[in-house]
């Protein structure tokens, strides 16, 4: 049991440290589930308590555990993509081309065309997306590969939150060119949070070299309109149609292998940011008679050191205290970095004032607010969501990781309304302080069923609520 | 054929040429957009002559539209905008549809729109009649053929955009407006480009588009966008008669204008902010870009029966 027990651990560390969101989501609710499964028990000495605190001493826990991290066990890091390009330049044939050039090393499952060109509506969060997704390995990375078919749904995959794109392919097929269209594509991947991008001409068997050079020129002059690097940005000819039909030639199943080591290399695995300062969101609190309050949370960025002073905010408390101890793995460590599950013994810092849904931060470093700005989805009728449009001064409840609270969502100033099935940037206004960081998720409910769904884009500065009344507030846009 | 082999014969052994063919190829594409396939052949043909190519180019665009037109011609599309164009006493609104709504927010395809939005508030200007209110449906096979100034049909313009942007586009409906005497008109359009009044001759695009025709003793601007913009967000079937119909039980499934919750603040129906304000809304049409139409609705309710 004890082998059993540290094994399901280690693979939970592991796919803490190396998490992309979904993952890691995962792991944080694994880690509270076993920290709250501890936590009832408060007969415990002060020594084990603390030094055990990860250890579920539920068997059937570490069970699912092990059962449910089983498949995430590969060594290889996650990277997700997407392509973009106009609907006859070859996307579709690339992904398949893709699947069969890989299949051939028994790294992916052959998917044909029609597959994908007939992948169903798929669900996430309520909301219904149309969208393709597609996973292949690499000798170097683990591939998510997204194809949408059009700009709201890139954007509401964004706000599900189901997967950002580290990276996109851009096909352009060489006979055409770039489309007036494609201007719009590359709005569309800055405006989803893209960095970098790869070309893959298409049909380049179709056109000579000269052509081939111009294409090159052309759209590495609009990259850069874009904000992209277009110098830098890897160029890659081919034949999708050819690398299906298993050709051997340059355009063919080459063309393929020689863009997949370019993701590799020019597509970046986001990493953990080691060097701002620290944040670890509190999924769960508890005393250690004799010794104080823990707090116990994954750390989402920075490095925890023995003795940081530090900040524990939200709900409209601001609590300055020291860390006085950190444990991993039953472990007393001076340090830990971000990916690390700890616990965190805090000076002075009574267990009332903590709650679920707090933040602990390096003193100074982030400030709560009760304004954000957002990008949000408000769910179509036929999604479970509302029948009537949302018009400003929206008030309703927000959820957010562990936490909800009562929350009013104002349209900007451009727009007095929003449609079922629309997004939008939209103001939230809560009514207590929190802490909030852009990228975080929330879903807005109504009358028990989930009708809105967002990222936070921006931290703005606190409003004064006249009255406690979030009816009263006067936005000043 | 014989043609294009000497080209590249001569390429392969002059260096120099090969660069002017190669520049001119890329000055030729810069100007005109047209793919590059079609630019190489067309300064093939003009043994690179830049004027004569882009002649030439322009003169095949219509043709190689319509290639383009046919070929793609049957493929779903079902994302698009509607354009929204109110002046005076006329208005008018056209839906126009494409496949994908990056080809939405593109201005190829927004100019094409507002175009075909002045073509009918134009055919609507000629039209004379009687009585106070005008109204005038097109359905998608009127409106290609309908003529404009430079000769062409709008179908032929269609086919040009389809020929740009290489996706299939279909011109789906449109409803013309005139009205006499009191009677004015007001136009809006979702999601608009900013929560503005729109000018007198400006085409609005989105993907919902209403034009409502109000009587009124004087005109307040800004409560006839705010009604316009309740009837594209609420979508009633009719404006409604007092004392003729009720309201239904439950608030959320009323479709008759007068009974809704006003959008703006829900404690008041529209009917009554029609009376305080000394306004009536005589007919209003209302499009949302996708749906089915009015016909198609009936005929698919016809088959589910």
């Amino acid at each position: 049991m004890p082998i059993f027990r540290d094994c399901a651990l280690i693979i939970l560390r592991r796919n803490v440290v190396q998490g992309r969101p979904i993952v890691s989501r995962c792991s944080s609710i694994a880690c509270r589930k076993l920290s709250t499964s501890y936590g009832a028990k408060s007969t415990f000495s002060e020594s084990s308590v603390f030094n055990s605190f990860l250890v579920s001493r539920n068997r059937r826990a570490n069970f699912l555990l092990t059962r449910s991290f089983s498949s995430e066990t590969a060594e290889k890091v996650n990277c997700n993509i997407g392509t973009i390009g106009h609907v006859d330049h070859g996307k579709t044939t690339l992904t398949a081309a893709i699947t069969k050039v890989l299949a051939k090393d028994g790294l992916a499952d052959f998917i044909p065309y029609d597959e994908i060109d007939r992948a169903p509506e798929e669900k996430a969060r309520g909301i219904t997306i149309n969208a393709c997704h597609v996973g292949f390995s690499t000798k170097a990375r683990r591939y998510a590969h997204t194809d949408c078919p059009g700009h709201a749904d890139y954007i509401k995959n964004m706000i599900s939150g189901t997967s950002q794109m580290d990276g996109a392919i851009l096909v352009v097929a060489a006979n055409d060119g770039q489309m007036p269209q494609t201007r719009e594509h590359l709005l569309l991947a800055k405006q989803v949070g893209v960095e970098k991008i790869v070309v893959y001409v298409n049909k380049a068997d179709l056109v000579d070299n000269d052509v081939l050079e111009l294409v090159d020129i052309e759209i590495r002059e609009l990259l850069t309109d874009f904000g992209f690097d277009g110098a830098a940005s890897p160029v890659i000819y081919g034949s999708a149609l050819q690398a299906l039909q298993g050709a051997e030639t340059e355009y063919g199943e080459p063309s393929i292998r020689k863009l997949l080591e370019i993701i590799d290399e020019y597509i970046p695995t986001p990493t953990r940011d080691f060097t701002s300062p620290f944040l670890v969101p509190i999924d769960n609190a508890f005393t250690v008679p004799g010794r104080g309050t823990v707090v116990v949370g994954t750390i989402k960025r920075g490095v925890v050191n023995r003795n940081d002073e530090a900040e524990l905010l939200g709900f409209g408390e601001s609590i300055k205290t020291t860390v006085s101890d950190i444990q991993i793995f039953k472990k007393s460590q001076p340090k830990a970095v971000a990916g690390d599950n700890i616990g965190c013994l805090l000076r002075g810092v009574r267990i009332g004032s903590v709650q679920r849904g707090m933040l602990l931060c390096a003193a100074g470093s982030e400030e709560v607010s009760n304004h954000f700005e957002a990008s949000m989805y408000l769910l179509a009728r036929n999604e479970g969501g509302r029948s009537k449009p949302l018009t400003s001064k929206y008030i309703q409840q927000l959820f957010s990781r562990t936490w909800n609270i009562s929350a009013r969502v104002d349209l900007g100033q451009d727009r007095s309304m929003l449609m079922p099935g629309e997004h939008a940037p939209v103001y939230l206004t809560l009514l207590r302080k929190m802490v909030m960081s852009p990228g975080q998720s929330f879903t807005i409910r109504e009358n028990g069923s989930t009708v809105a769904t967002g990222v936070i884009t921006k931290r703005l500065k606190s409003l004064n609520l006249p009255a406690n009344k979030l009816s009263k507030v006067v936005l000043q846009q | 054929m014989f043609f294009k082999h000497a080209i590249k014969r001569l390429s392969m052994a002059r260096m120099p040429y090969s660069t002017d063919v190669k520049s001119a190829l890329a000055a030729l594409r810069k100007k005109t957009g047209y793919t590059f396939a079609n630019c190489k052949k067309a300064l093939e043909m003009h043994n690179n002559d830049l004027a004569k190519a882009e002649q030439w180019l322009n003169q095949q665009a219509q043709t190689m539209g319509w290639a383009k037109a046919t070929k793609l011609e049957g493929r779903a599309t079902a994302q698009g905008l509607v354009g929204v164009l109110v002046r005076e006493n006329i208005g008018a609104m056209v839906e126009i549809n494409c496949e994908t709504d990056f080809v939405a927010r593109n201005d190829n395809f927004k100019n094409f729109v507002s175009h075909a939005t002045k073509v009918c508030a134009q055919y609507t200007e000629m039209t004379d009649f009687d009585g106070d209110l005008w109204k005038l449906g097109f359905e998608s096979e009127a409106l290609r053929n309908l003529k404009l100034d430079d000769g062409k049909t709008l179908g032929d313009h269609l086919a040009l955009l389809i020929g740009t942007v290489g996706e299939n586009a279909t011109v789906r409906r449109a409803i013309c407006f005139k009205t006499n005497n009191e009677l004015s008109l007001f136009g809006y359009t979702h999601p608009s480009k900013d929560s503005t009044i729109p000018q007198p001759n400006e085409v609005r695009f989105g993907r919902y588009g209403a034009i409502v025709a109000f009587r009124s003793a004087e005109t307040n601007l800004d409560l006839q966008k705010n009604l316009v913009q309740h009837i594209i967000g609420m979508d009633p079937n009719k404006v409604g008669e007092k004392g003729k119909d009720e309201p239904v039980e439950n608030k959320d499934d009323e479709k008759c204008l007068i009974h809704q919750e006003y959008l703006l603040d829900p404690s008041a129906t529209v009917g009554e902010i029609l009376q305080e304000n000394q306004l009536e809304v005589v007919d209003f049409q209302r499009f949302e870009c996708g749906e089915p139409s009015k016909n198609e609705a009936f005929a698919a309710e016809k088959l589910v029966n």
